[in-house]
């Protein structure tokens, strides 16, 4: 953005004192310089995203004019042979430079510093020798005059091979494993070594490719003068730098793009031109170029400093989200939500034990796992409940929880994505990513907030990832959004593929698969309601409502054993924070102006468990009035007669006595094998 | 024109009156779980005033009732009116001042049967406080010209600055008021020819300028942590100050919000509001804070209160000594009146309706010396 103005900024003054700025002439003339300056920029970039820096540019460019004219002018080589000789020698040089920093590990500036008086003193010996055979030889071959002053389609031939390298390293850097890489080590190299990255071999890499593109734009250089005289590429450095800088390439490494590098290239040479033909002499010329790469630099230190504090009071981006006025839960109201005390007297599992059982699950030998903010899954054996062990270690809060066919626990984790227990009690990742967004400008591909899941009976996995924007540490923020950022995902474990099914989700959170087995239901958390999504038969890829309207944010979903469903509701609508959400303005700046402690937030401090039928009616609500034991119940699931309940911010697990409910019941038919490790 | 640009510069740079920091409690207002450990002597919904006579006699405002609390905690009813009585006061003549429904009545003593129904024409239907002054006089604090007292945060998200100190003499049957303009009036008290008033919405504690002149008032204290309430005498020559709720700066920032303020207050039951309140966490359509959210089955009391309890004492130049907590996820809030006995201090928690008894022997040896919270 910055440096868009700046060159817009810089066009303005220019046309404003000099006449005749812009014309065809000209612009033909600044996309010539460009195309050969520009791959010097594009080394540059690439280095100073790697964390490196390559002072010794502007010799090689010089070498390497030289060594090309040497090669066409004096050995009559053929042109193609010349090309590919100097690239070559392009990336000797910018080995040098890469082995010495790469794998010696030197520090960039001092190593490149050094080359550059190297190079340059040879450039200046060789020059003695052979300046004067070079400036009296001829090349006598048309392709070489076409590739100095050629055109195609009205455009210098050197602007055409630029935008092709230009677009193939916008590819790279966007979307090659290499290109990923050189971005992660200039981000951290530390966290990049740990990751199993080959660091000291990129590093190497991008000085050889440094060396490899400054010969590129040599060649064309050379092609263009057919001459090398005693200052060519002198001070290129200071001017490359400007470039890489003004356009927004972080001095410090890991950011940078290669539009940044063209944005860069354009103002600077619009500069050097403009003064130029203001009559400015090479000096106060160049003096204004290392005054603005001062400035520049200044100014991307300082944002990159405070760039985390302007993202934190940014991020949150509200926007409007009304919901119809919430169904009453007044006890006197008749309504299916009647407020009761159902609940207060369930046993309770595991206090001071368990610290955020978000989900429950049990098998059939009557054990019950649950999650933990600690990273692990617990045990807790039955009768009582009482004894229990580290089932599992996963490493993230786990939620939703689900058994499949071969008795494995197919679990969600926050922060990592869908994962797998075997009987075994081996932990296996099934998937972390899905397919990325067609029109998303971000990578949305990685999953930041798995949540809940079900099994369909062919296998198929689905799961809700609650929202793409936030961390499992901050997921109620996102509430304060009212975005739909959050989506339903399929993963096939026949063909291993992950696919998104629904997106746009308001806080997209439980998930049940219906009796019919050709549709889920799941529930939209901040959008407080309840859907359907068929996958199979008739209906297959529709969506449809089936609770519209809920009187609280519902979190998952579970089957009851009369074949209708439970719902839990972390916690009821309040009609204040029904209006902020009528208020996205009000919210930007309640989050910008105050800290978090004082942000509004949904009500989560009670919360009731609702049974609902497939036509979407609501039968009954189960409620915990006084919040004693589950002030805000995330998850509940029915076995063997009983309810179990769970809470993301509770210490415990309720068992509730269900009246006359089937003392068989299990959501899961599971076969396991008792094996305890106590 | 400067004044207003040196405005717009402060709310946009966050600084001065454009903050919306609020005080911290801290020094003198370093929490306790006093107040919420403090034994009851007695509950009862509807408590709104206290009383204490010289000889240690405890009476008590209750809904239409004025009741006398026994030691232990039993109570007898004195007089009853047709409507709850909002203020109370006693009288160096052995009467006593009580405003019910937009009046001031006088029961026993010298002035028994007196009323002061109206002033200039209007009921007195904010009156939220009484104290006798010097001479027989009574001293009526009335919180807001515009509402009844039951509205307080209507008042307060109304930017309420009605509030006035008015003086009553019975002897003449006059009446001249000492203040007005105040940004609600709650708690006055006189001593020795001073006046002092606790103006809630301002969090501060001014006194008013002579008596009768119109000259300004003096702020004695300010930043208080809290919306003070009513002020009393400490046997020791200082003060008792309650305050009702605690301030948060999410309120701060509503104030300034006219757009979301005005429509909350249009499309929502005033017990939902986003206001400070006398009692909290009993229903669940009320508005939460992130740092509400109970954690591992507690609300955490550093939690942004939306109710609170605290009373400060005050030393004879009105500065904080040290002062009784009940924190955010507790019960005993809503502190509206506090009064000392020869050995115990008296609190009425309008929020939970009870009033409580501390030992003035637990503060002396704990809260002078500066404890830490427990």
């Amino acid at each position: 953005m910055v440096p868009i103005l700046f060159l817009l900024t810089t066009i303005v003054f220019f046309s404003y004192n000099i006449d005749n700025f812009i014309s065809v002439s000209n612009f033909i003339d600044t996309i010539r310089q460009a195309g050969e300056l520009g791959f010097v920029v594009l080394a540059m970039a690439l280095v100073l995203m790697a964390g490196g820096i390559d002072l010794s540019v502007g010799s090689m460019f010089a070498l390497c004019t030289l060594c090309a004219l040497f090669f066409t002018q004096l050995l009559k080589w053929p042109v193609a042979a010349s090309i590919v000789a100097t690239l070559v020698f392009g990336g000797l040089l910018g080995s040098v430079n890469g082995i010495l920093i790469g794998y010696f590990r030197l520090r960039a500036f001092l190593t490149t510093l050094i080359t550059l008086i190297i190079y340059r003193s040879v450039f200046d010996m060789l020059t003695l020798a052979y300046a004067v055979n070079i400036a009296t030889a001829t090349a006598e071959s048309p392709t070489w005059d076409w590739i100095g002053s050629g055109e195609v389609l009205r455009l210098p031939v050197q602007g055409w091979v630029f935008a092709a390298v230009a677009v193939f390293g916008h590819i790279f850097i966007t979307r090659a494993r290499t290109g990923w890489h050189i971005s992660a080590i200039g981000g951290s190299r530390r966290a990049a070594y740990n990751a199993g990255i080959n660091v000291r071999w990129v590093i190497a890499l991008t000085y050889i490719a440094s060396g490899v593109l400054t010969a590129c734009g040599s060649i064309f250089f050379a092609a263009r003068l057919a001459n090398a005289g005693a200052d060519t590429g002198r001070g290129m450095e200071v001017t490359i730098l400007t470039a890489a800088v003004l356009g927004g390439i972080r001095l410090g490494g890991g950011r940078g793009s290669v539009t940044k590098a063209v944005l860069g290239l354009l103002i600077v040479i619009l500069i050097t031109d403009g003064l130029l033909r203001m009559a400015v002499p090479g000096g106060p010329s160049r003096v204004v170029l290392g005054c603005i790469l001062l400035l520049a630099a200044i100014i991307d230190i300082r944002w990159f400093k405070n760039r985390g504090k302007l993202i934190q009071e940014v991020y949150v981006s509200p926007t409007y989200l009304q919901l119809p006025p919430a169904p009453s839960t007044a006890a006197d109201s008749g309504t299916a939500y009647a407020v009761n005390d159902r609940l207060r007297d369930v046993y309770s599992i595991g206090v001071g034990q368990v610290e955020s059982p978000e989900d429950v699950i049990l098998d059939n030998n009557d054990d019950l796992y649950c999650g933990s903010r600690h990273g692990d899954i617990l045990r807790f054996f039955a009768p009582d409940y009482k004894e229990m062990e580290v089932y599992a270690h996963i490493g993230g809060q786990t939620l939703g929880m689900a058994f499949d066919a071969e008795n494995n626990l197919c679990v969600c984790v926050g922060g990592m994505g869908l994962y797998r227990v075997t009987p075994q009690r081996k932990v296996e990742k099934l998937t972390d990513e899905t397919n990325r967004s067609l029109y998303s400008v971000i990578d949305d591909s990685r999953l930041r907030l798995a949540d809940d899941l079900d099994i369909a009976p062919d296998g198929r996995i689905f799961f809700s990832e609650a929202t793409i924007r936030y961390e499992m540490h901050d997921w109620h923020t996102d509430a304060l959004e009212g975005r739909g950022s959050g989506r339903i995902i399929c993963y096939d474990p026949r063909t291993r593929h992950t696919h998104t099914v629904v997106s746009n989700l308001i806080f997209a959170n439980g998930v049940c698969v219906e009796s019919g087995g050709q549709s889920i239901l799941f529930a939209e958390t901040w959008g407080c309601t309840i859907k359907r999504y068929w996958f199979e038969g008739p209906k297959t890829g529709q969506v449809e409502v089936v609770i519209a309207n809920l009187p609280g944010h519902p979190d998952n979903i579970n089957r009851a054993s009369d074949g209708n469903y439970w719902c839990g509701l972390i916690g009821m609508r309040s009609p204040v924070f029904d209006l902020v959400m009528r208020k996205p303005g009000f919210r930007t700046r309640m989050v910008k102006q105050l800290p978090e402690d004082e942000w509004f937030s949904p009500n989560l401090n009670t919360g009731c468990v609702i049974k609902f039928n497939a036509s979407g009616e609501v039968l009954e609500s189960l409620w915990d009035l006084h919040g004693v034991n589950h002030p805000m119940i995330t998850s509940m699931r029915e076995h063997r007669g009983y309810l179990f309940l769970g809470g993301l911010s509770n210490n415990r697990i309720g068992r509730h006595k269900l009246e006359g409910a089937d003392p068989d019941f299990m959501q899961y038919k599971t076969s396991r094998t008792g094996t305890r490790h106590v | 024109m400067f004044e207003a640009i040196r405005r717009a510069g402060a709310r946009v740079l966050g600084i001065g009156e454009g903050s919306l920091a609020v005080p911290v409690f801290d020094g003198a207002y370093t929490p306790n779980n006093i107040l919420e450990e403090a034994p009851v002597l007695f509950e009862h919904s509807g408590l709104e005033d206290l009383a204490i006579a010289a000889d240690g006699t405890l009476f008590a405002a209750c809904g239409p009732e004025i009741l006398q609390i026994d030691p232990d905690g039993r109570p007898s009813t004195i007089a009853k009116f047709d409507a709850p009585v909002q203020a109370l006061a006693l009288l160096a003549d052995g009467g006593m001042a009580v405003a019910v429904g937009g009046r001031i009545l006088f029961e026993g003593g010298a002035e028994h049967g007196k009323q002061l129904a109206t002033f200039e024409g209007q009921a007195l239907r904010g009156v939220n406080a009484l104290s006798s002054g010097t001479d027989g006089k009574l001293m009526i604090g009335e919180g807001s010209m515009r509402r009844p007292y039951p509205q307080w945060s209507h008042d307060l998200l109304e930017h309420g600055h009605t509030g006035r100190v008015l003086e009553y003499d019975p002897s003449h049957a006059s009446t001249r008021v000492l203040a007005s303009g105040l940004q609600y009036c709650f708690g006055v008290c006189a001593t020795g020819g001073k006046i002092f008033a606790s103006e809630s919405w301002a969090h501060r504690i001014v006194e008013l300028g002579d008596m009768g002149s119109k000259t300004g008032s003096t702020t004695m204290l300010d930043a208080l942590p809290g919306y003070p309430a009513r002020l009393g005498h400490s046997v020791d020559g200082g003060y008792w100050l309650s305050l009702f709720a605690g301030r948060t700066q999410l309120l701060e920032f509503i104030l300034r919000e006219d757009d979301f303020r005005k429509e909350m207050m249009r499309t929502v039951p005033p017990n939902y509001w986003f206001a400070p309140s006398l009692l909290s966490g009993r229903d669940y359509l009320e508005p939460q804070q992130t740092a509400g959210v109970m954690q591992m089955g507690i609300m955490k009391p550093w939690a942004p209160p939306r109710s609170y309890g605290l009373v400060v004492r005050l030393d004879n130049k009105l500065q904080p000594l040290y002062s009784l907590h009940s924190r955010a996820g507790g019960r005993h809030h809503g502190v509206v009146a506090a009064v000392e006995s020869a050995d115990h201090l008296f609190v009425l928690s309008k929020g939970a309706g009870r009033i409580l008894r501390v030992p003035l022997a637990q503060l002396d040896s704990g809260l002078n010396r500066r404890s830490s919270p427990s």
